[in-house]
């Protein structure tokens, strides 16, 4: 009996709730994100600011896992009809959510919905915008973009008797100074490597725009839908081929799938160089300093003699799904505008290490030195700006892009274990890559 | 008259609660699977298409896809085989009259208590190639390293043996309880007819112990094909090289990272089959040789 009185107690509380919340008139909005660990506290602290200084919105932020939990989620969501509002995917979702019929683009949502005359679409930093705009629309918000650089720890370049302000700018130097860099005990084994490397397919798209080389073709989707797979070039078998390179002869860590292992040999000392995105500036800068050492940062080196194409964005942008009444996405554009504005985009990049997506952030970082005081966000940022504006560094747009990496993943730990040649591993993932696109292709017809 | 027909339809009238439960959270999720394998459909499930045997045409003639089917059956035999025989030993040493005995046995149960996220990333961290305690003590006893979870072949020791530790709680259990119902009486008789101590152990003690042998059987092929995801997530996710990408890994990452519904219900029907076969098997065969007292 007194079991059944807490439940009705309860029954109660919860009924008055829900009838305080619609006597409030309050428009709730359901943002789903990834963004763990200290980016997640980043992100709550900029919702709350949000909250106190608009009432009638209230935003509610939640952390839904992994980038692929998120779609996933979002996927079951959308089934029952309980789709957030706005949802946080990564880049190589966008082909998928343009396809997906769930989403109005953010550029209907401010002009058509919103009737939003004064907001500026041209606010973004080009490579930015680029990314996100496909068929002359922009469909998502660009939120948290990010690039791969090449990390390295000044300190123990000095101990090699490098100079630590001349990182490798080539795939040569690279093997040479992982040489240089490599401990070995009096037995011969590695207490020290050169470099450690995440076996990680995003690596393998960056590598290839950088050397300025298509990942698919149609213009890397950008001019159509892709049918088959172009990474199998030049490009990136100069890459694997490094890779395996220095894998056996001792100077690279394998440290697996995942990137956590990898970031731990960095931190630990274990291993002297490797890329990783510009999102762990600030944590690798904390992480040295524990172990007593400096970090430095460069641009990804290149084979010499081959021209750089650049660096294209990662990282994730903000989708609105189209299911909800006027008010509520009206309010949505209200969070979203909000975000752009110069104020809570320099919290965000000074606080995470993600790039400032807006040119009048830019300009706001320009002013207050904080490139000159933070020479690591300083390469991230120039790194973006000197790519070249084309098709390769635009990035790859496809349908099945999560199982495509997967697949290049693959490849990779198939030629580090000798199991297969660099080229035949990579003509053999494109066969499989082309199977994929067509059977995803085949969905739109 | 009455009362019999009372009798006939009691059983089903108890059987009702939990059918009740099972149809709208197995019998329909099943039906649905079935009926799912012979459509595709886009993400977000915005377009469906019905497609006849594709899904299962297209799976069945993927060699990556009988690669992992040929790995799930090798790393099941595997946790099975060696994971029995371990939680027999074990249970055999735990059923001895020492002090603490029952200390011990708490111990190696716990390992089934924790769930399978935590059991694996407990195994990654010890088998981490740079901090990792396994490889820091075979460095200093024998100056090597074992690349642990990036060689394909290393990788898939690492998961059974994980597999392997995380369910031996659970067949020591079960062991225990068997060996407990063995009368001591007849083992006192063996003693007296001079068997040796191993004799009497694969004489007497393991046909008394078959009826549970069958069952922890059955139940260790349901864990080594289905309960470990849990463990090859967290420790290879299907890698290096899909050396450990088992049957119920790949149907995970075609359902919520590839977006292939139809084809990840193909493959859940395909598995559903191969579980039921399996079962029915040993159910026909191996049943006639458990001796029940």
């Amino acid at each position: 009996m007194k079991r059944f009185f807490i439940v009705l107690g309860m029954l109660a509380l919860m009924l008055s709730l829900s009838l305080v919340n619609v006597s409030a008139k309050e428009v709730t909005i359901q943002f789903w994100h990834a963004m763990g660990g200290h980016n997640m506290e980043v992100v709550n602290s900029l919702v709350d600011q949000f909250n106190k200084t608009h009432p009638g919105i209230k935003v509610e932020a939640q952390m839904a896992g992994t980038y692929d939990d998120v779609l996933s989620k979002t996927q079951a969501a959308v089934r029952t009809k309980t789709a957030p509002h706005v949802i946080q995917i990564f880049e190589i979702g966008t082909r998928v959510m343009i396809d997906s019929g769930i989403i109005i683009p953010v550029e209907d949502l401010g002009k058509k919905v919103a009737r939003d005359r004064s907001f500026n679409w041209n606010k973004w930093i080009k490579p930015v915008a680029n990314y996100y705009r496909m068929d002359g629309k922009l469909n998502s918000m660009p939120f948290n973009s990010s690039t791969p650089l090449l990390y390295y720890n000044k300190t123990f370049f000095k101990q090699a008797g490098l100079d630590p302000n001349q990182p490798p700018q080539t795939f040569e130097d690279l093997k040479k100074y992982a040489e240089k860099l490599t401990v070995r005990d009096a037995q011969g084994a590695v207490t020290r490597y050169g470099m450690t490397l995440a076996i990680y397919g995003w690596f393998a798209e960056q590598m290839s725009y950088n050397q300025d080389a298509l990942y698919v073709n149609n213009n890397n989707g950008r001019t159509g839908r892709p049918t088959k797979a172009l990474f199998n070039g030049p490009a990136l078998v100069r890459f694997l081929d490094l890779w395996k390179a220095m894998v056996d002869q001792g100077t690279m860590l394998n440290a697996g799938a995942g990137t956590a292992p990898a970031q731990q040999a960095f931190l630990s000392g274990r291993a002297a160089m490797m890329f990783e995105s510009t999102a762990q500036v600030n944590n690798f800068e904390n992480g040295l300093k524990k172990i007593g050492s400096e970090l430095g940062t460069a641009y990804l080196p290149l084979p010499k003699g081959v021209k750089r194409g650049g660096v294209c964005i990662g990282g994730a942008s903000l989708w609105v799904t189209k299911d909800h009444p006027e008010e509520e996405l009206k309010a949505t554009w209200e969070f979203l505008k909000w975000l752009t504005l110069t104020e809570q985009q320099v919290y965000w990049f000074e606080n995470t290490g993600y790039f400032p997506t807006t040119l009048s952030a830019v300009e706001a970082a320009k002013k207050t030195r904080f490139f000159t005081e933070h020479p690591n966000y300083a390469t991230a940022f120039q790194q973006l700006l000197i790519a070249k504006n084309d098709y390769a560094t635009q990035g790859a747009v496809m349908g099945s892009f999560a199982a495509v990496r997967k697949t290049v993943e693959d490849a990779v730990e198939e030629v580090l274990s000798g199991k297969k040649t660099t080229k035949k591993a990579l003509d053999d993932a494109a066969a499989k890559v082309d199977k994929m696109l067509a059977e995803y292709n085949s969905l739109y017809q | 008259m009455n009362g019999s027909r009372i009798n006939r339809f009691f059983p089903y009238l108890l059987l009702l609660p939990s059918f009740l439960i099972l149809l709208p959270f197995l019998y329909w999720p099943t039906l649905q699977s079935f009926i799912m394998s012979v459509y595709r459909e886009a993400p977000f499930g915005a377009r469906k298409f019905f497609c006849g045997a594709y899904n299962y045409v297209n799976i069945l003639s993927d060699p990556a896809y009988l690669n992992s089917l040929w790995r799930t059956l090798l790393f099941t035999a595997l946790v099975t085989g060696v994971g029995l025989a371990i939680s027999l030993l074990c249970a055999v040493m735990l059923n001895q009259k020492v002090r603490g005995a029952k200390l011990y046995r708490t111990f190696f149960f716990i390992p089934y208590a924790i769930s399978p996220a935590v059991a694996a990333s407990l195994w990654v961290f010890l088998l981490n190639p740079v901090a990792g305690f396994v490889n820091y003590l075979l460095y200093s006893l024998f100056h090597i390293q074992p690349p642990w979870l990036t060689d394909g072949f290393l990788a898939f020791v690492a998961v059974s043996m994980a597999s392997i530790w995380k369910d031996t709680g659970f067949n020591i259990l079960f062991y225990l309880a068997g060996l407990q119902t063995i009368p001591e009486s007849v083992i006192e008789a063996g003693k007296i007819d001079g068997a040796s101590p191993v004799q009497r152990f694969f004489k007497i003690t393991v046909p008394l112990l078959s009826p549970t042998t069958f069952y922890l059987v059955v139940m260790n092929l349901i864990f080594a094909i289905f309960e470990n995801f849990g463990i090859i997530d967290i420790m290879t996710a299907g890698g290096p090289a899909n050396a450990t990408n088992f049957l119920i890994y790949n149907l995970y990452r075609d359902v919520f990272i590839n977006f292939r519904p139809g084809a990840a219900a193909a493959q859940s029907v395909i598995l559903f089959v191969l579980i039921i076969g399996v079962t029915i098997a040993h159910f026909k065969y191996n049943g006639e040789n458990v001796h029940y007292q």
